[in-house]
């Protein structure tokens, strides 16, 4: 079947294992992560424009792409460093919290899309994609009436200083000394 | 089998409102994002993880209900927010192999 024509089937594909490591700056407090395949992440302070970079620890998580069981069309998801959930938030103005507690109500629950490549450093999910990303995890829901929001962490007013929880594997396996 | 029903056959403790789903098989992982990737709505999962992430892994993955094994217990703000999310947390003082080993009993199998 064409894929333009495909009411797509979303499956989990390429899952690949990896780290989400945290930096913060030593000199503004702002907190910043990405994810990384290696065992062993630099952990020495480094500058970088405004910054001085520091390890603030990993947690073990998964990379994961996209396939249509019906007509194979696969999506990568390579820029996906991890998803977030906003549980609450001293910032009352930020968007993100905004429109979670406002969606809560109707039983729709927003997730933010982090978004990271080594090249570019942070980056925004295409629309595209996240609409991929919203109808899988809404083509798997059972329960009536609920839904599943997945937007880009730029509806965070301020990610880097963000209280939203990342999926990732708290305290199981932090990456290991060099 | 409900949730409710689940309950009253392996005697799990609930630590918040119940919210009667219906169960459709079972996850055992303490990995949150094999979870993520594993997980199938309608499983019960369980796990011995307490951390507030398992609400938005059980949420997004839409699970019946959770059952924390080894006498574990989350915090009070997790209870909260798996209750907004209309998820109900168990506890029990099994290990997971003797809770999985119950939940099979109770008729609770994965294709």
């Amino acid at each position: 079947m064409p894929a333009q024509e495909c009411n797509h089937n979303w499956t989990m594909t390429n899952i690949r294992g990896g780290y989400i490591v945290q930096e913060t700056c030593y000199r503004c407090n702002s907190r910043r992560i990405y994810f990384s395949y290696e065992d062993n992440p630099p952990r020495e302070k480094y500058r970088e424009g405004e910054h001085i970079w520091s390890y603030f620890g990993s947690d073990q998580s998964v990379k994961f792409d996209l396939v249509c069981s019906n007509c194979g069309k696969l999506v990568t998801f390579e820029e996906l460093a991890g998803l977030m959930h906003c549980f609450g938030c001293t910032n009352t103005d930020c968007n993100l919290y905004t429109l979670s507690r406002i969606c809560q109500e109707l039983d729709i629950w927003v997730y933010a899309a982090l978004g990271h490549l080594p090249t570019t450093g942070e980056i925004a999910l295409t629309v595209e994609k996240l609409q991929t990303l919203s109808k899988f995890f809404n083509d798997r829901l059972k329960s009536p009436g609920k839904k599943i929001l997945i937007l880009p962490s730029t509806f965070s007013s301020d990610p880097q200083r963000c209280y939203g929880e990342i999926i990732r594997d708290i305290g199981m396996l932090e990456m290991t000394e060099a | 089998m409900t949730v409710s029903e689940l309950q009253k056959k392996i005697g799990l403790k609930a630590l918040n409102q119940i919210h009667d789903k219906e169960v459709d098989g079972a996850y055992v992982s303490d990995m949150l994002s094999d979870v993520m990737a594993g997980a199938k709505a309608g499983n019960v999962w369980v796990t011995i993880q307490v951390h507030k992430n398992i609400v938005a892994v059980a949420n997004l993955v839409d699970v019946s209900a959770v059952i924390i094994a080894g006498g574990r217990v989350p915090q009070d703000d997790t209870l909260e927010l798996a209750s907004k999310a209309k998820i109900t947390i168990f506890s029990t003082d099994l290990n997971t192999f003797k809770l999985v080993g119950k939940l099979h009993q109770a008729g609770v199998t994965t294709e």
